[in-house]
């Protein structure tokens, strides 16, 4: 039997050890604005992650010299919480955490019309309370629905989504067997409607045909997540203005 | 980021407590609506939601093996922070623990500690050599008042509900973590010259000093905390208490009914 290192991940008919074939994602769940503090907030539920994202501004951007003259300055902090993971994680950021944020400022960078904030700061704060592979992508995805859902302009949302590679198959959407016993992860950035790409990371293994299916169920699970997106602010709409959904 | 208050709300806050008002139309004792949930976050091994008015918090529990602290070899340990992080408020600002956050962990803590509500003995693996700590982490995502109350509540409902997983540390079978008291905390803030229950947002910020109070099963004090800038009476106190006193129960009967 195939498999990787002494965990096999996929049973003989086809099925993956959760009962998913290989090109089906887990379950989405999205809520916008559900943080009365915020300017714009949402919780995206995805298999077993939780992220919950607040929007503050745009606002000040402080201390100065983090001003740009042209365009607002978007500062994300994605962080773990506690007892997101099965083992405690010590509170604070670590370089995880700092690569991450870095990297989900500049994709929603790339969506957001911040040239219509100039000296301004945005801020972004995601919270994984459960995690469960994945984060960065339900980060992301929860992001762009509470950027949205604060009001600020943006050229598309984005998508975050994940496949891989398990016992030299391509899968979507890596659980987290999957993800450590795995052989690759490719998370990316999709804006749904063209479908160009705004945040991509990869490590393992992969061919370039295995990148290319991996890319074709991508953009699949974009689509389909990005219904939920819309959905999610449709509600969050209809909601603060007392319609009927 | 420093936050003005504007004379007028001061000036509103104190005409509404002329005519024994608030500025969201409760009466002075009474309390915003609290939902409680428990068991909502997978990986934790205890966890809570609390949703008071407008504001949330996530409490977890886990749980670790370490060595015990050498002068209680035979003693499990404890320990309660909160994280007031910049989700929670257009004032919050990312860095170290800030003396507020730091405050309010420690709050929560005493309250829970001092009851006496957890056997400490009871998490003792190996005398001197093993014991399990228990760790109570909040999150509080959005600050709209009286986030105390809210933390101490969650921590509390989020310990009842906790199991010990055992089986991940190899020393036997999963099983509940007993506690033998429900502590919750009360809090009033003094708003326009006279002291209220469970303040808001705009209370808190056109108000004065704050007390806290943690009362167990048996009415007893736990815990109390007077916090910002400001002085009250003996006579102030006692009301408080009284008030405290009925509230306490009613807040120890919801964690109560979350429980299997």
């Amino acid at each position: 039997m195939g498999g990787y290192g002494d965990v096999q991940l996929l049973r003989e008919n086809g099925l993956r050890l959760d009962g998913r074939k290989v090109d089906e994602m887990r379950e989405v769940e999205i809520e916008a604005g559900i943080l009365p503090a915020a300017d714009g907030s949402a919780w995206v539920k995805h298999g077993l992650n939780i992220a919950v994202c607040a929007v503050y501004g745009p606002m000040e951007a402080h201390p100065r010299k983090i001003q740009r003259q042209d365009r607002a300055v978007i500062d994300v902090r994605y962080n773990m919480a506690p007892f997101s993971t099965s083992d405690r994680i010590r509170p604070g950021f670590n370089r995880r955490s700092r690569e991450i944020s870095k990297v989900t400022a500049e994709a929603l960078e790339s969506v957001v019309l911040v040239e219509r904030f100039p000296r301004s700061k945005i801020r972004v704060e995601i919270e994984i309370l459960a995690a469960e592979a994945g984060t960065r992508c339900v980060g992301l995805t929860a992001a762009a629905v509470a950027l949205a859902d604060a009001g600020i302009p943006m050229r598309d949302l984005i998508v975050g989504v994940a496949s891989g590679k398990i016992e030299d198959t391509v899968v979507l959407d890596l659980d987290k067997a999957e993800d450590n016993f795995g052989q690759a992860d490719l998370p990316m950035g999709i804006l749904p409607t063209t479908g160009e790409i705004a945040f991509l990371q990869m490590d393992g293994d992969l061919s370039v045909d295995e990148y290319n299916t991996c890319m074709e169920y991508n953009l699949k699970a974009a689509k389909e997540i990005h219904v939920l997106q819309i959905d999610a602010l449709r509600r969050r709409y209809l909601e603060k203005n007392g319609g009927e959904a | 980021m420093v936050e003005l208050v504007p004379s007028l709300l001061r000036q509103e806050l104190e005409a509404l407590a002329a005519n024994d008002q608030r500025i969201d139309g409760r009466g002075r004792w009474d309390s915003r609506d609290i939902v409680l949930e428990t068991d909502c976050l997978y990986n934790a091994e205890g966890s809570a939601k609390v949703t008071w008015g407008d504001t949330v918090i996530y409490a977890g529990v886990k749980f670790e093996v370490r060595t015990p602290w050498p002068d209680r070899p035979a003693e499990g340990s404890l320990m309660c922070g909160a994280e007031l992080r910049p989700i929670a408020g257009r004032k919050y600002e990312p860095g170290p623990p800030s003396p507020e956050s730091i405050e309010l962990g420690r709050v929560v803590d005493r309250g829970i500690r001092e009851s006496g509500c957890i056997d400490m003995a009871s998490l003792c693996i190996i005398p001197g050599e093993k014991v399990l700590g228990v760790m109570i982490d909040i999150h509080v995502l959005s600050d709209k008042g009286n986030i105390f109350d809210a933390c101490a509540l969650g921590a509390i409902a989020a310990l009842r509900t906790a199991t010990v997983p055992a089986e991940r540390f190899d020393i036997g079978e999963d099983y509940p973590l007993a506690l033998s008291m429900t502590p919750t905390m009360c809090s009033f803030t003094r708003v326009g010259g006279r002291y209220v229950l469970d303040a808001n947002d705009e209370e808190e910020l056109g108000g004065d000093e704050r007390i806290h109070i943690t009362l167990g099963d048996e009415g007893h004090l736990h815990s109390l905390q007077k916090g910002l800038k400001g002085t009250f009476t003996p006579a102030e106190f006692d009301e408080i208490l009284g008030v405290a006193q009925q509230r306490c129960v009613e807040l120890a009967d919801l964690v109560h009914s979350k429980e299997a």
